[in-house]
């Protein structure tokens, strides 16, 4: 398994813990699902899965700083390879950096 | 974090610590608006900005709302403070917060202000109007929207309409909705709600920021703060209506940081990250 499905399967893991495997058991989440369009994501639930991001992956990643950068469309537009992208970036530099 | 037991309620709350800050770092509560808002709303707009300037964020869904749990009653402004105040409790902060309240969150941020003004450093107000005759008919005025809501929901099949259409997001909201209007106290507890004297407003003594909208029906409250509290800062926004924090999240954000950055040396106004 590549690092990039890692951290994907981690993501679709902890959102299975926010909204509940019933509802994700038929989807099949590529790194172009939209959390919006397609997974109907509430944005209190985004909210929900970035706490449980940020303390999977602890200060190596900073998502009041990600949101910071967008607009609400931004936000809820975004495709899960976005989410995926940000946490291989952050957590590749801090390896990098240590 | 996200599960705090206070004043007897399960609370989803979120603290934000700003990148190598000061333990003094300021700390910025958010208080969301009724019924169909919850932290969100304050996650995607300036809750991120003000983390980055370097200010600790305390997120959290009132009672009832979000992901909070939903007791049947304690929906008055004065449970509000109750409510968060045993919050602050639960998460150690001892000292003065700011706070920056969106609609109702305003009103239940300026009786905090008043009932309690040794918890509190700065008060924000966005579109919130909470003392005479103005705040009055609007508080009359989001109950009997609230009681319509209500029984609208009791009598039509919406949510399971919507639930058989797969329609997972409206499903869920419409019976959010219907519980807390149907199952709570909360229409009545609005109904019954009371707005500050002016000279309750005037007894303010903590810095005050109001930021309301040109087209707003709240409008006039930008008056009553200048006429009423000395020393308060008013900002009208050209243009806009009562969704300011949505519309004009970039002004906004400015505003509010500004003012901050004026008041506590630990907030930048830069709020550009490098890179």
């Amino acid at each position: 398994m590549s690092k990039s499905d890692t951290v994907l399967d981690e993501v679709v893991q902890l959102l299975i813990e926010v909204v509940g495997e019933d509802f994700l058991l038929d989807l099949e989440i590529t790194r172009d699902t939209t959390f919006s369009d397609d997974l109907a994501l509430e944005s209190i639930e985004f909210v929900a899965l970035a706490e449980k991001l940020q303390h999977r992956y602890g200060g190596r990643v900073d998502f009041a700083a990600f949101v910071a950068d967008m607009d609400i469309t931004e936000i809820m537009t975004m495709k899960v390879g976005t989410l995926v992208a940000y946490i291989e970036e952050r957590t590749t530099a801090a390896r990098s950096a240590g | 974090m996200a599960e705090v037991h206070a004043n007897g309620v399960c609370f989803n709350a979120q603290v934000l610590e700003p990148q190598g800050a000061p333990a003094d770092a300021p700390t910025i509560v958010f208080v969301h608006g009724l019924v169909t808002d919850n932290l969100s709303s304050f996650y995607y707009t300036l809750a991120g900005p003000a983390v980055v300037a370097g200010a600790r964020v305390i997120l959290y869904d009132l009672r009832g709302h979000g992901r909070s749990q939903r007791p049947e009653a304690g929906y008055t402004a004065d449970d509000g403070v109750t409510d968060l105040c045993a919050l602050l409790d639960a998460l150690g902060m001892r000292d003065p917060v700011y706070l920056v309240g969106n609609s109702y969150g305003g009103i239940l941020a300026a009786r905090m202000a008043v009932t309690v003004p040794d918890r509190v450093a700065g008060l924000v107000l966005i579109e919130a109007s909470c003392a005479g005759t103005g705040a009055a008919a609007w508080i009359e005025d989001m109950a009997n929207t609230l009681s319509v809501t209500a029984l609208r929901l009791e009598h039509d099949g919406a949510r399971d309409q919507y639930r058989m259409a797969g329609q997972r997001r409206m499903a869920r909201l419409i019976t959010h909705v219907d519980g807390l209007l149907n199952r709570t106290s909360l229409v009545d507890d609005v109904a019954a709600e009371r707005p500050l004297r002016p000279t309750e407003l005037a007894a303010i003594r903590c810095p005050v920021l109001g930021v309301y909208g040109e087209r707003s029906e709240l409008v006039a409250a930008a008056s009553e703060l200048t006429r009423h509290v000395p020393g308060c800062t008013v900002r009208i926004l050209p243009g806009l209506a009562h969704t300011v924090l949505r519309e004009a999240t970039d002004v906004l954000r400015d505003i509010l940081l500004s003012w901050l950055a004026e008041r506590t040396a630990h907030v930048l106004t830069d709020t550009r990250r490098a890179g």
